[in-house]
């Protein structure tokens, strides 16, 4: 790659799915043929996804880094630039640079059970750990994906997960969807964490990861410890203004004067004790 | 590290041949109050005792405002416009202006080290001058008074020239090509340098310790004092702009009119200002002027791993140059207790310091 680390690589749009009213589902591959096969990151890294002429923007990858040649970014229409991205067609070039972040620390999850809780459009970075750990399933032992919205309409990935529920369930992959406000919805009713009790995996053994808006996650927190799960096994995804995604522009500076982080370099992933040791990270 | 002296007499001749070397940069008075470094023509207009610059040195190696890339949205194509970066001289910085650089390098030239940056940073000869602290100045308090490495050149002032300490081997070169500038170091010297180094120890107005501070800053967060003086700020990001490690950029994709071509620029932000934490969606992570002003002292006290240093360098120009008055020294003196002694403050009520975690930990 080039000496420059803000230069982009172009890179096509393949498929676009309707997720919800919202969001949309974009699947993209890099032009250059040799990238677009070796190009590998981390689940929970991201990449920043330029439009020509108006802009750039932090995306985190929700696709499988075992399935190669290209990679899925789950979008919501919400500013200037993802507007734009939502008129983007299959054949539509756009620039990319990344990825970046942390990720996960899947390696070291190797062995253990893994729970995964998801709200609103924290499903993205964390479908991408679950389709890791559905790759590469003898990696694992059980595993639950607790994904929730407002409203139903607002499910992220819903049918997906719906059509392999029947599949995975057999293969001990519990999969729990619910909404928190929605009165017509005929499933599961009820927040996030109130179904970490009916999940499959053994607290004592179990990486936890958690990603959704800022209030949810301190009754999360609370319910995971109280139900055994390890502190220093819980990671969350956060997000912030970036701008360079390498931690020089400071946009998603946090923290205090002993604990000074970036979140686009240090971060998006963090554990629980650099959330407890980090006033500022989740408010 | 070499020694030289460069005689009172031949100051002016040197500093003329430092023109061969590129443009010569160098601090100048611009009105009554303010110095800034500008491009010298006449080397006499050099101000060798200036207390401040109202612009650090960062300007010359992360432009206010720099031009990225070129970008077509026909050709979905953003070319990296490098322009080619002519040898230049900046000369006269202070010990806290060139740890200031070398805190810069420490974020832009890491492991992915900033294009941009990095040709002007190769670029530029550093030369710096010793100076005589006043009462902004609290670079003693940093531990940045007195600059080890980081200068092709530093001039320490004697009664009768300059003790010429020589960095690196640009600085070798400069020396020897003019050779016959230079003198020996005499004892008398040394003696001159001792007594200098004294002086300017003992002039600076506080002498205290500040090892605890990064700590105090986290346990004081419901101080009163970030009420009150936050407050007080314009959040105009002054301070920001003449701070030399302030260092955020926002990125911009400016079109042309023809509505095809356009070009990526990059300008200096503040986190002053409500944009700075503000994302899609109109979920700001810094709301309040409170949380914004807090924000840069926490920045600015954090500890830079690389060179044990904090962010600040203890310049003075955040509080010199700030059009509200407020007093970055006094503030954090506050937090030390050693602005008032009364501890603990005066509080209403007892706000949690989130000692404890999540979880469990509460019952």
């Amino acid at each position: 790659m080039s000496d420059n680390p803000y230069a982009l690589e172009k890179a096509k749009v393949l498929r676009v799915y309707d997720l919800t009213e919202t969001e949309k589902l974009f699947l993209f591959r890099f032009e250059n043929s040799e990238i677009a096969e070796n190009w590998t990151f981390k689940p929970g890294q991201f990449v920043q996804l330029t439009i020509p002429g108006v802009g750039e923007v932090p995306i985190s990858i929700c696709s499988s880094p075992m399935r190669k040649g290209f990679f899925e970014l789950c979008i919501r229409r919400i500013g200037r630039v993802t507007t734009v991205i939502h008129r983007l067609k299959p054949g539509d070039t756009v620039l990319v640079r990344g990825p970046y972040g942390n990720g996960f620390p899947v390696d070291e999850w190797e062995g253990m059970d893994l729970l995964i809780i998801a709200a609103g459009l924290g499903t993205a970075p964390l479908r991408s750990v679950f389709l890791y750990a559905m790759d590469n399933r003898w990696k694992f032992g059980n595993i639950t994906f607790i994904n929730t919205a407002r409203y139903g309409k607002e499910l992220l990935f819903y049918k997906e997960l719906e059509a392999i529920r029947d599949l995975a369930e057999a293969e001990n992959v519990k999969i729990i969807q619910s909404v928190t406000r929605d009165k017509e919805w005929k499933g599961l009713k009820g927040r996030p964490q109130q179904f970490i009790v009916e999940a499959n995996t053994n607290p004592k053994k179990t990486a936890v990861t958690v990603c959704g808006p800022p209030r949810m996650y301190r009754d999360v927190f609370e319910t995971l410890i109280n139900y055994g799960y390890r502190p220093e096994n819980i990671y969350v995804t956060l997000e912030r203004r970036m701008k360079c995604g390498i931690g020089k522009c400071g946009h998603c500076n946090v923290g205090t004067s002993t604990s000074w982080k970036y979140i686009c370099k240090d971060g998006p992933v963090f554990g629980y004790f650099d959330i407890v040791s980090t006033p500022g990270l989740l408010d | 590290m070499r020694y030289v002296k460069l005689p009172k007499e031949n100051i002016y001749d040197f500093l003329e041949r430092l023109k061969d070397y590129g443009k010569l940069y160098a601090p100048v008075k611009i009105s009554e109050k303010f110095y800034d470094f500008r491009e010298v023509d006449d080397v006499k207009k050099i101000e060798f005792h200036y207390n401040r610059t109202i612009m650090p040195p960062k300007k010359f190696f992360f432009l206010p405002r720099e031009k990225m890339f070129e970008f077509s949205i026909s050709k979905a194509e953003y070319k990296e416009t490098i322009e080619n970066v002519e040898p230049f001289v900046v000369f006269g910085l202070h010990a806290c202006d060139i740890f200031a650089l070398k805190i810069m390098d420490t974020i832009y030239l890491d492991e992915f080290p900033d294009k941009y940056y990095k040709v002007r940073r190769e670029k530029g000869i550093i030369i710096g001058i010793s100076c005589m602290p006043d009462e902004y100045c609290f670079c003693n308090l940093r531990e940045t008074d007195f600059a080890d490495d980081g200068f092709d050149l530093f001039l320490h002032e004697l009664p009768d020239g300059y003790l010429v300490r020589v960095g690196t081997p640009i600085g070798h070169r400069i020396v020897d090509k003019s050779i016959k500038l230079f003198e020996e170091v005499t004892s008398q010297d040394i003696c001159d340098f001792r007594e200098f180094e004294k002086k300017r120890e003992e002039s600076f107005k506080y002498h205290e310790d500040w090892g605890s501070l990064r700590y105090l800053l986290e346990l004081e967060m419901e101080h009163p004092m970030w009420d009150e003086q936050s407050e007080l700020c314009l959040a105009c990001g002054n301070c920001n702009t003449t701070c030399p490690t302030c260092r955020c950029y926002e990125v911009q994709d400016i079109p042309n009119l023809d509505g095809d071509t356009g070009v990526r620029i990059r300008r200096w932000d503040s986190c002053q200002l409500r944009s700075h934490g503000l994302v899609a969606g109109n979920h700001n992570f810094r709301p309040t002027k409170r949380s914004r002003f807090m924000n840069r002292y926490l920045c600015k006290n954090s500890y830079n791993e690389k060179l044990g240093l904090s962010y600040c360098v203890g310049c003075g120009r955040c509080t010199y140059f700030c059009p509200a008055g407020i007093s970055f020294v006094k503030n954090l003196r506050t937090i030390m207790g050693l602005e008032d002694k009364s501890c603990p403050p005066e509080i209403s009520e007892e706000i949690p310091k989130r000692g404890f975690a999540y979880g469990g930990a509460k019952q």
